[in-house]
């Protein structure tokens, strides 16, 4: 089963179970019903919310590592100097 | 054991490392196959090799080194041919194409010329650093690991040269893999790796993406045949010479491929 059938899967069966119980067919306390109906939608803005936290999150701890950048170009200065030495054509 | 030798002989390890696979934990039958597919690099491909012998020699790491060039116009196989020269044609291995034909063929013709039993891939532009690989190794050892991946997005891993844009591009593009895929990688479409030598050959006879979805594809593969994966984190400096490339084509393209992972795997 791909993870696309698995996915189309579970929210049918998400769906279905949502549906009954708006409808009466399952039996819910009084109080259940007063969310039930936005059920969906929380789940929608919450996981949204949830992606909107975690990529942002991953932006402000992204490293930005100056220093293995200052390393290359030093090592890379060493490296033209002896490839030089080894007659590899260096521009 | 190499080091504690060297300092009760009084010697250095600071300045002189003893060149000894020992500390980390190689075989003396191992031997790491680098693939370098390259298109155009005839500036960065000698920097890259030089820095990659370094690191073998230091470490005391039976190596060779696989340059696949796809006719480069710029004579990139003029220089390989003086690296080969400089190096041995046991550690330096030519492998010209007649054109441009991708990095899952380059790949498959790599694998077919390598003859060690461990396979590195990383790219020729020098934005992966050999430093790293005796990490790779190391770790691999440790664990028996079947793929070792690179990735800037833990730990002390990061990003040289992406402004904020492209920082968010990658983000979001990771997330949504990440999510849709559960891979269990933090890393996704890195493409600085340490296979088994079996276990590349069957991940690329399995893979069928391209572009960047094709390491991404690598990794689901991966663990959709139950082989085990480690993470290095690794500082990623984009391409000193040259641009890097990343347009509304190369989006779409992964998004599609996204999808197409998603609804096969």
């Amino acid at each position: 089963m791909s993870k696309l059938t698995r996915f189309l899967a579970t929210a049918f069966v998400f769906l279905a179970a949502w549906l009954a119980t708006l409808l009466g067919y399952v039996p819910v306390p009084e109080i259940a019903m007063e969310f039930v109906p936005a059920l969906p939608l929380w789940i929608i803005v919450s996981f949204g919310a949830y992606s909107l936290a975690s990529i942002g999150w991953s932006l402000v701890t992204f490293g930005d590592c100056p220093e293995a950048h200052q390393e290359l170009l030093q090592e890379i200065q060493q490296a033209k100097a002896d490839l030089r030495r080894l007659k590899v054509t260096v521009d | 054991m190499a080091s504690l030798l060297t300092s009760l002989m009084g010697g250095s390890s600071a300045t002189t490392r003893v060149a000894s696979g020992d500390s980390l934990g190689l075989a003396p039958s191992d031997k790491y196959s680098v693939l370098l597919p390259t298109y155009n690099e005839r500036a960065n491909l000698p920097v890259i090799v030089w820095m990659l012998v370094k690191v073998f020699r230091e470490y005391g790491i039976n190596y060779e080194i696989v340059i696949i060039d796809d006719n480069s116009p710029d004579g990139t196989l003029d220089i390989a041919k003086q690296l080969q020269d400089a190096y041995g044609k046991e550690h330096i291995v030519l492998n010209p194409r007649p054109g441009k034909l991708g990095l899952g063929t380059a790949y498959i013709d790599g694998i077919k010329r390598a003859t060690g039993n461990y396979i590195i891939i990383m790219d020729a532009d020098m934005s992966h650093h050999p430093k790293f690989i005796p990490e790779f190794i190391r770790l691999q050892k440790q664990n028996n690991y079947d793929v070792v991946t690179g990735t800037r997005y833990t730990g002390s891993g990061g990003v040289h040269g992406w402004d904020l844009r492209r920082k968010l591009t990658s983000r979001v593009a990771n997330y949504i893999a990440a999510t849709l895929l559960q891979p269990g990688v933090s890393d996704l479409t890195g493409s600085f790796r340490l296979y088994k030598k079996p276990v590349l050959s069957k991940l690329i006879s399995a893979t069928i993406s391209k572009g960047y979805v094709f390491q991404m594809e690598m990794m689901v593969r991966a663990r959709q045949f139950g082989f085990t994966i480690g993470e290095v984190p690794i500082t990623f400096v984009d391409r000193v010479y040259g641009e890097s490339k990343m347009g509304a084509d190369e989006i779409v393209g992964y998004l599609l491929g996204l999808f197409n992972l998603f609804a096969s795997t």
